[in-house]
């Protein structure tokens, strides 16, 4: 197999540069070991949500711009805020191209809810969580209910509803919450608390229940203007059942993520997969990569589990394998690795530094700084300390920032994919 | 007591993305989907057998949760391995002749043309639905006079003057019902100067895993293991199966369900396009011309499993003149017998549903896929005809010999 690109990991970062690729017509493989982390995020892309005193960033690139790029070692420095800006609007292109559209809040940021009711700040959402008319409805102070489907054991209203209520920016509204019935329980073998989000989503997809759901939601929400539901609105046909199911109601339907799986950043992996595919990319599931053979600071090959002796060659490679959770780092006693080409990794030596002692700590972990070194254009250093020229590194392996202190996992995922996209296709051409 | 190495249930952390990309889960609530029937009731499971319920013989083992998981769990294995430790199995007539392939093979090639025209009686179907519990609407794939191995070893033209030799596994679909790939494959690699060996193989045992005949299972891949290795011989042969299904259970479902040693096999069992790329890849392509054929092609479960598809779609792609359109992959809903049994028909046909669906908009002439029973579920539900790669590719060969 003779790639111009080959990607090792199908996450947001990866499909990110693979889409890239393919559209300037490269010849580009990803290799994906397992779904990724969009199956368990909001679905919203943040950028940069927190000062280092915990304090809001409200306006990200600026504060990129000023205050992280100079800084010189975050991911973002290295791609430069004219690549980012790029990136983020070829993102957006992409999934927009598939239907499914993000929108911002003319450069500013603005919050989501989580499933917990806590707010966040975030750069781009889908249009359930943020649109115009979200925000000029969020601006009357008036009724939010927040409602669930008898049964569904994936979503707690109250434990939503109260957390708001703590908040400051909700201490105008009137916050209450309900029970629906899917019409559908009663007609089926299955218990209503075996369902999960997809289920759920599936039964919105048909449309075939929407005007009875739509009578649920009216009677159950007491007036409200705003009605919160967790998000299973639809995954194939969101755009449209959302559009019918706000005019059903004539409500402002908002969509608070679920507890995994997520549909809201499943839709976002459906769509940067049929668009990567579409463009002729070959997506191939299931496979781990073992190993590869780096001569002379070059990635020759690289051979996976399905593919035995077989050797995957291609000019350049991109390792966008994610974190711990995705398996792109390991820890081992005392170590942390990078397990596929034990590539030079920036963590403590010391076990007892990895990690805060309070899980919940407000300053996050440190383990989530660890990653893969690399310089300037994201090229790392084989065990040898020579530095790989055809293979980069991209998204949550990257080390030296912390997606969750500082609210930036889905932004340094998309440009340094993006980034990486654009070093290979001037690689490629000369 | 427990087992205390079969720990990889362990490694679930219970995401759930399995049960998401479950087609039996999607279609029918009464599976409650592999993470549940897998790593969850497992724990339950090895503690006491009473804790085992039913619902695990909706599995149809298509492998699609090994796929999406993202902690490297073998759900599917566990799965099959609980179906046959646990489930009572009823002896059932239908269950019996559906995985013995060799010997309804053997009877029904006999008399072929009357097996064919019986089977498709209507007092025949009203009675295989009835009383043996095969849906009446089920087609069935037409059985050959006389079998490929005889074929092979009577009429084919002789194999000794190419140096290069391919082991070549048929399996039963070739040897009982469809000749012609057999043939094909064989004029394929000679044109690429490879010559064909076959063995006196037995059913690679994936109808007997499916059905839950386990011990004859054994008995069978222990015999094609040992009768494979006879047969490689020289340093550098291969084995190669055009069927996706036989050629994962010979590498796969032997060490990992069955418990046998394959590793004289296991690194020399190429699915036929792998084996096709890296020849390719060599520069050994055989001259061909234009097929001038619109075709969609479908990717079988079994081989998104062993990541065989992106070497059928690059052979597929050397084709002149085959203008391909490459179908989202899913599952057909047959996956072997399940499909034929009446009380998983239903299931099976709803969740090909948006497969014949996606055949039906791609405006093309035929479909291409390299599985038998997709091939026979296709069929059925498409007015198309459906191609196994080697087909097409002896086409563009013959077009050039004309």
């Amino acid at each position: 197999m003779n790639y111009d690109c080959l990607i090792i990991g199908g996450g947001i970062s990866g499909l990110t540069c693979g889409i890239k690729c393919v559209s300037e017509g490269l010849r580009c493989g990803i290799l994906s070991s397992g779904m990724s982390a969009l199956h368990f995020s909001s679905g919203s892309i943040d950028l940069y949500g927190y000062h280092t005193n915990r304090k809001i960033v409200y306006q990200p690139l600026d504060y990129i711009e000023r205050l992280i790029i100079p800084e010189g070692r975050h991911p973002y420095s290295k791609c430069g805020i004219d690549m980012i800006r790029e990136g983020i609007s070829f993102f957006s292109e992409t999934l927009e191209k598939e239907g499914l559209v993000l929108y911002h809040n003319n450069d500013y940021n603005h919050f989501h809810v989580s499933t917990m009711g806590t707010v966040k700040p975030t750069y781009l959402s889908q249009r359930s969580v943020f649109n115009d008319n979200i925000k000029e409805g969020f601006k009357k102070r008036s009724k939010i209910a927040i409602l669930n489907f008898s049964g569904f054991r994936d979503f707690y209203p109250e434990l939503a509803a109260e957390n708001l209520r703590k908040n400051s920016l909700f201490s105008l509204f009137d916050i209450i919450t309900g029970e629906i019935e899917l019409p559908l329980f009663r007609r089926t073998e299955k218990n209503p608390h075996e369902f999960r989000s997809m289920d759920i989503a599936r039964i919105f997809d048909s449309e075939k229940y929407l005007p009875g759901i739509a009578n649920q939601i009216v009677n159950a929400s007491g007036g409200a203007l705003f009605v919160g539901l967790p998000a299973f609105i639809g995954i194939n046909n969101f755009t449209r059942i959302y559009q019918r199911l706000s005019e059903l109601t004539g409500m402002l339907i908002y969509e608070i993520p679920t507890l995994p799986p997520s549909i809201l950043g499943m839709r976002i992996d459906d769509a940067l997969k049929s668009r990567f595919a579409s463009l002729g990319g070959e997506f191939i599931a299931g496979d781990t990569v073992n190993g590869g053979e780096i001569v002379n600071g070059v990635l020759d090959h690289i051979h996976t589990e399905n593919h035995g002796s077989t050797r995957l060659r291609s000019k350049f490679f991109v390792l966008s394998s994610g974190s711990f959770f995705s398996r792109g780092l390991v820890s081992e006693f005392n170590v942390i690795r990078e397990p596929v080409f034990d590539l030079k990794v920036a963590a403590s030596e010391d076990r007892r530094e990895w990690y805060s002692p309070s899980f919940f700590q407000k300053e996050s972990h440190p383990f989530l700084e660890y990653g893969v070194v690399t310089n300037n254009t994201l090229n790392p250093e084989d065990t040898q300390g020579a530095t790989v020229e055809n293979l980069f590194c991209t998204g949550a392996i990257l080390p030296h920032y912390n997606p969750i202190r500082e609210g930036c996992g889905g932004g340094v995922a998309i440009s340094t994919g993006y980034f990486a996209a654009k070093k290979i296709i001037e690689g490629c051409r000369s | 007591m427990i087992n205390l190495e079969n720990i990889s249930f362990d490694h679930c952390i219970k995401c759930t993305v399995c049960t998401i990309y479950c087609p039996v889960a999607r279609e029918t609530h009464l599976f409650p989907g592999p993470k549940q029937s897998g790593p969850d009731t497992e724990r339950l499971r090895i503690k006491d057998p009473y804790l085992v319920d039913d619902s695990l013989k909706y599995c149809s083992n298509c492998k699609r949760c090994e796929i999406a998981c993202p902690s490297g769990v073998k759900i599917a294995d566990l799965i099959q391995v609980a179906k046959f430790q646990h489930l009572k199995k009823k002896i059932r007539v239908r269950d019996f002749f559906m995985s013995r392939t060799d010997l309804v093979g053997r009877l029904a090639t006999f008399m072929s043309f009357l097996t064919n025209f019986v089977i498709n009686l209507l007092p025949v179907k009203f009675f295989m639905d009835v009383i043996l519990k095969i849906p009446f609407g089920r087609s069935f794939p037409k059985y050959a006079s006389g079998t490929f191995h005889g074929w092979a070893k009577k009429k084919m033209p002789d194999q000794s003057k190419f140096r290069t030799k391919a082991v070549y596994f048929h399996g039963c679909y070739v040897n009982y019902n469809n000749h012609q790939l057999g043939k094909d494959l064989v004029d394929v690699l000679n044109a690429m100067n490879i010559g064909v060996i076959t063995e006196n193989e037995k059913c690679c045992g994936v109808p007997l895993i499916g059905n839950g005949y386990i011990d004859k299972a054994k008995k069978n891949a222990a015999h094609n293991i040992q009768a494979l290795s006879r047969a490689l011989g020289e340093e550098g042969t291969r084995i190669v199966s055009t069927s996706s299904s036989c050629s994962y259970a010979l590498k796969y479902e032997y060490a990992n369900l069955l418990e046998l040693n394959n590793a004289t096999i296991y690194d020399k069992v190429d699915y036929i396009t792998k084996y096709l790329y890296s020849q390719f890849e060599s520069g050994n392509i055989p001259p061909m011309k234009p097929v001038n054929l619109r075709a969609a092609y479908h990717s079988p479960c079994h081989l998104e499993r062993m990541g065989g598809v992106i070497y059928t779609i690059n052979v597929l792609k050397e084709i002149p003149g085959l203008d391909l359109v490459i179908l989202h992959s899913e599952c057909c809903g047959i996956a072997g017998t399940y499909g034929f049994k009446k009380e998983y028909y239903e299931i099976s046909q709803s969740i090909g549903a948006n497969l014949f669906r996606n055949i039906e908009k791609a405006d093309v002439e035929v479909v291409i896929t390299d599985c038998e029973t997709c091939k026979m579920q296709i069929e059925m539900n498409t007015p198309y005809e459906v191609l196994h790669p080697v087909q097409v590719l002896a086409r563009a060969i013959k077009n050039n010999t004309r």
